[in-house]
């Protein structure tokens, strides 16, 4: 009988694990044997190179300016979103009139395709005709040409993308904020804790679970970061801007070269997971037991 | 804490939330404000356009090709909750129920996958989806879709099972029903709630899902909303601004009702699925 029912269970599992499968292990062992192969994406023609296209990549020019552009926004957005989604926690945990409609308006740029936020904020920041320029005509300031630097563009990214999923940490905090039990803060109250330490001693500490989850999520998926650049620079100018991700998709699709970008894949998984992994342990490390 | 103190607070309350509502209606805003303008007006975006005029939002709504994206969207929708959904939640009860490692390396395998890039996967998928003759299909992204996010929904579905008492379990098992049987008689309707949110998160995916589609419906009647719009942003021989900005908010209106009336569920289901794991 317990046979028989462990069997099911199995079997309850098999239709799943069989999606997963077919999508996403096959496709990336399909990717790691494209790499090793120079092949223009849709012909008949596949040369075997061996290692060709990862030294390739190691030597391509481009590549340590597209790395870095991958890391500012994996650890700009990371950072940013962390300390904006807490501060806006601790903002709405408060209770005061139209604090579920503000709770409401931080999550909404989520709701908004990556895609179309980057083209309404590259209509922000160019220099003739720019919102933003306009804006500040208005205090007389001159115009400010936003994006004539590369790495202020960067910058720039970095900031609309993490404005934009800000809210998610929102989230993950308050929902951390609201475990806390009031017995802890009533107590250090009492004992005469500031509102600064009952922060630092209290919340914080009990908010690591939180941070771990927003930490990891945030940094994978801003390491990814891809629709946000398409739309607002379009890794230009001369893809100084790009991230990894696009990078291998222009290498795919514009470029013909299917096997290097399989390669370059491979290498922005290992980079997510080199960067990833170590700080999850860290982090889980210090999670308070109660 | 003096009366005097809680009114400057209230004060400092008030603008700030007056400086969120500001910035984060700004977008909505200027794709409302530049989609009412005629192609030839080049005035400032930021200021309320003069005269304005429905002559764009008409050319797009009495495009026959809008509203065949609008479907295909929602069909996308619908077939990948259909294959999603079901498989989603009977594969993660079933790992809730088995022995502890199981899950635990379904954990880790869960964040494995959430670290492959979809550009990554890319190259893979794009030559897999020609081989299975899955591309401009429907059907095909669908099937993609509910495969890429199953480990994410599984791991969803086996976190909040766990906090199901298996008491329930062993009571329809004394009545002399199996685990199938049991799923959905007993622990199916119990999840209701949290489907809800996942339906919802499935449906805003594949309205602002970019890549895959991109690539796997490359014919015109095959277009998602968001592919349609892009087209528009994209078009270099034509460049007219106000009815790309129109058809932007033509896809991103719809969405954000949505979510303004669906709030509840998302944002309960967002704090469900991030925190209890």
């Amino acid at each position: 009988m317990r046979k028989k029912k462990k069997r099911s269970l199995m079997l309850m599992t098999l239709p799943g694990i069989f999606l997963i499968c077919i999508f996403v292990i096959i496709p990336l062992i399909n990717g790691v044997r494209i790499s090793f192969y120079t092949w223009n994406g849709y012909g008949k023609v596949m040369k075997f190179v061996g290692l060709d296209n990862f030294k390739a990549l190691f030597t391509d020019m481009r590549l340590p300016r597209i790395t870095v552009n991958t890391l500012i926004y994996g650890f700009g957005s990371c950072l940013l979103e962390n300390v904006l989604g807490l501060a806006a926690a601790l903002f709405v945990a408060e209770k005061f009139r139209g604090r579920n409609g503000i709770r409401a308006i931080l999550y909404m740029p989520i709701m908004i395709s990556g895609f179309i936020m980057g083209k309404i904020m590259s209509y922000v920041f160019t220099l003739d005709n720019g919102v933003l320029n306009d804006l500040l005509a208005v205090f007389g300031t001159g115009p400010v040409y936003w994006m004539k630097n590369s790495w202020i563009s960067s910058l720039i990214i970095t900031v609309v993308n993490s404005w934009q999923y800000m809210g998610l940490c929102m989230l993950i905090y308050l929902a951390g904020l609201q475990n806390i039990s009031s017995s802890y803060l009533d107590a250090a109250a009492i004992d005469g804790a500031s509102g600064w330490q009952q922060f630092f001693k209290i919340k914080l500490p009990l908010l690591i679970p939180a941070i771990t989850t927003c930490v990891i999520t945030n940094l994978i998926n801003s390491l990814k970061l891809y629709e946000l650049v398409v739309g607002l620079t379009n890794g230009g100018p001369n893809r100084e801007t790009m991230s990894l991700s696009q990078y291998i998709q222009v290498l795919y699709f514009d470029d013909e070269k299917a096997g290097y970008a399989a390669a370059a894949g491979i290498f922005l998984f290992l980079l997510i997971m080199v960067l990833s992994l170590p700080i999850n342990r860290f982090l889980r490390s210090r999670e308070v037991q109660l | 804490m003096n009366h005097k103190e809680k009114k400057s607070t209230k004060i400092i309350r008030f603008i700030i939330c007056a400086l969120i509502v500001l910035i984060y209606f700004m977008p909505i805003y200027l794709l409302g404000n530049v989609s009412v303008r005629e192609a030839t007006d080049f005035s400032s975006k930021l200021w309320p356009t003069q005269n304005p005029t429905l002559e764009k939002y008409i050319t797009i709504l009495t495009d026959p090709m809008v509203w065949k994206s609008f479907a295909n969207t929602l069909l996308y929708a619908a077939l990948e909750i259909l294959f999603l959904i079901p498989t989603a939640a009977m594969g993660g009860y079933a790992l809730s129920r088995s022995a502890g490692r199981l899950s635990n390396m379904i954990r880790t395998f869960n964040i494995l996958v959430m670290m492959i890039p979809g550009t990554a996967l890319l190259v893979g998928t794009y030559s897999l989806m020609v081989n299975l003759h899955l591309t401009n299909s429907i059907f095909g992204i669908a099937l993609y879709g509910a495969g890429a996010s199953m480990t994410g929904s599984m791991f969803f579905y086996t976190t909040f099972s766990t906090s199901i008492p298996t008491e329930l379990d062993e009571a329809a098992e004394l009545d002399g029903a199996g685990p199938v049987k049991t799923f959905f008689y007993v622990i199916m309707p119990l999840m209701k709630g949290i489907t809800v949110t996942r339906v919802i998160s499935v449906v805003i995916g594949c309205w602002n899902s970019y890549l895959m589609p991109l690539y796997l419906l490359t014919k015109s009647e095959k277009y998602t909303i968001l592919l349609y719009v892009r087209k528009l942003f994209t078009n270099s021989v034509i460049q007219d601004v106000p009815l790309s900005f129109a058809a932007g908010a033509v896809m991103v209106i719809p969405i954000v009702v949505f979510y303004f009336v669906m709030q509840k569920y998302i944002v309960g289901g967002q704090i469900d699925s991030s925190v209890k794991g």
